[in-house]
């Protein structure tokens, strides 16, 4: 089980989303991404994300205009 | 003597060197500036036309011009890839040779290559639009057999070159059966991994009701795991399948090994480069442009285009002792074609959200007109337009004050 953190401070839509499916292709079930980002889509973006791809959003936090959402992920198929 | 390492002929490096050679002819001739291009390739191909190539059959020559013939007076050609780009120590080997090639200043504009390896199944099954103009006009031959069956458009992996191009497909597919009288005997489907039609909104809000209007569906979220050749269907991450008869997706990029084994990049080999001057990591003499670059923009010819004038621009003021700086907007403009003669753009800057922009003709014969001055542009003609149209997004200034002169009087007697 391992944290992925992604860094897309500084980048807008669809930047924060494009560096979430990145990392998702590298991730396992059970590992955590932690994503960081500045553009206030990303809230709502992540959230339908989740929703769509059946993963589970843990947190999403803000703090001197970055968010942190951290999603673990659970809906990996083992082939 | 400064010499000037250019390391790839694309659009980038070519509207780079012309630039920097018509600005700068005079040194140039006396030979206190070098300027070459390192590129392997004998033929240039204009990218955008691989659509036409793929969905209306236009002749893959009409997209290729000889490389030798886009040079700019002045400007010498390696014909030949590097093996090696040694930022540090100041040098590139070319792959036929021994020799080192040493420089001051270096500007990294390989390109990316598409990639379909990264995925299981693809390179069998799919048939794309973005490899090179020869395996367009493929697709097309494939086009032409198809009787009826489903047809799966769309985005295999991130990241890829020209964002609108999936969306393109999937419209020219629908114009390309429309017009052979058999539309209802095929369905057309288009995946993505975004959760809308077009990873930017606005754009996403004015081709979705096209999407419904044109009866082609959309499955989104769809992380492309596998192809399953004999199954003929793709299946997701999350265990999702979808069948095909014909897949025309739009494989994941990569950039070319030279650059991807090198110690510049980041953990997926794109180069690491400053989205406003472009320079690559702390080095100020080295400077990366166009699609290989990992700044969070499009890769497509307008940023190459734009991003080229900003760093031969800082060049020139460099090398003349100018204390002025130029700045990249991050201004992107890339064409959709929406089918039936129609296009609309995707515009926008770093500081400005993506445009909602509606399709028209007017903005399809833009798009025409610009494959026309294409060759041309790649030796700086045309150069006034451009700066024209994109106004203050063309490039940024930054006037830094001069320090005053010193100016010695005479002491004043007390």
């Amino acid at each position: 089980m391992t944290t992925l953190k992604v860094d897309s401070r500084g980048t807008s839509c669809p930047g924060p989303i494009t560096d979430l499916i990145r990392a998702y292709r590298e991730s396992s079930n059970g590992d955590v991404i932690e994503l960081l980002a500045t553009d206030p889509g990303v809230k709502a973006d992540t959230k339908a994300w989740c929703e769509r791809t059946k993963n589970e959003l843990l947190n999403i936090t803000e703090e001197n205009d970055v968010y942190k959402v951290e999603i673990r992920i659970v809906s990996k198929r083992t082939r | 003597m400064n010499d000037i390492a250019i390391v790839g002929g694309g659009a980038g490096g070519l509207i780079l060197a012309s630039k920097l050679a018509k600005e700068m002819g005079d040194e140039l001739r006396n030979g206190r500036i070098s300027i070459t291009i390192f590129d392997g390739s004998q033929n240039h191909e204009f990218q955008p036309g691989y659509l036409g190539v793929a969905f209306r059959g236009s002749r893959p020559s009409r997209m290729q011009r000889s490389l030798t013939q886009l040079i700019y007076p002045g400007v010498k050609l390696v014909h030949e890839n590097c093996s090696v780009i040694d930022i540090e120590n100041r040098y590139v080997i070319t792959e036929k040779s021994v020799n080192r090639y040493n420089f001051d200043t270096i500007v990294v504009a390989t390109g990316c290559l598409t990639d379909p390896g990264q995925i299981p199944g693809l390179s069998e099954a799919n048939h794309d639009f973005h490899t090179n103009a020869s395996k367009s006009a493929e697709l097309y031959e494939r086009m032409s057999r198809v009787k009826s069956g489903k047809i799966v458009v769309g985005i295999a992996g991130l990241p890829y070159k020209c964002p609108p191009s999936p969306n393109e497909g999937a419209f020219m597919a629908d114009e390309f059966f429309a017009k052979r009288k058999m539309r209802e005997k095929v369905e057309i489907t288009f995946v993505t991994p975004y959760l809308r039609a077009y990873p930017a909104e606005p754009i996403s809000e004015v081709i979705t009701p096209m999407y419904e209007d044109r009866n082609i569906d959309i499955v989104t979220g769809f992380n492309l795991d596998y192809v399953d050749p004999q199954k003929k269907e793709i299946l997701s991450l999350e265990g999702d399948s979808l069948e095909y008869d014909e897949l025309i997706l739009v494989p994941p990029h990569r950039t070319v090994d030279v650059v991807k084994k090198s110690d510049f990049v980041d953990k997926y080999g794109w180069v690491i480069t400053d989205k406003r001057d472009m320079h690559i990591k702390d080095y100020d003499y080295a400077f990366s442009i166009g699609d290989n670059t990992n700044i969070p923009i499009s890769k497509a010819g307008v940023e190459a285009h734009l991003q080229a004038i900003t760093v031969a621009s800082n060049i020139i003021e460099d090398y003349k002792g100018g204390t002025d700086k130029y700045l990249f907007t991050g201004r992107m403009q890339c064409s959709m074609e929406t089918g039936y003669h129609q296009a609309t753009f995707v515009v926008g800057t770093y500081e400005r959200p993506v445009e909602k922009k509606f399709p028209s003709t007017i903005n399809y014969v833009e798009k025409k007109f610009m494959e026309r001055i294409y060759w041309s542009s790649l030796k700086g003609g045309y150069e006034w337009l451009f700066r024209m149209h994109f106004g203050d997004d063309y490039i940024q200034k930054i006037s830094q004050i001069k320090p005053p002169r010193q100016i010695s009087r005479p002491e004043t007697q007390k």
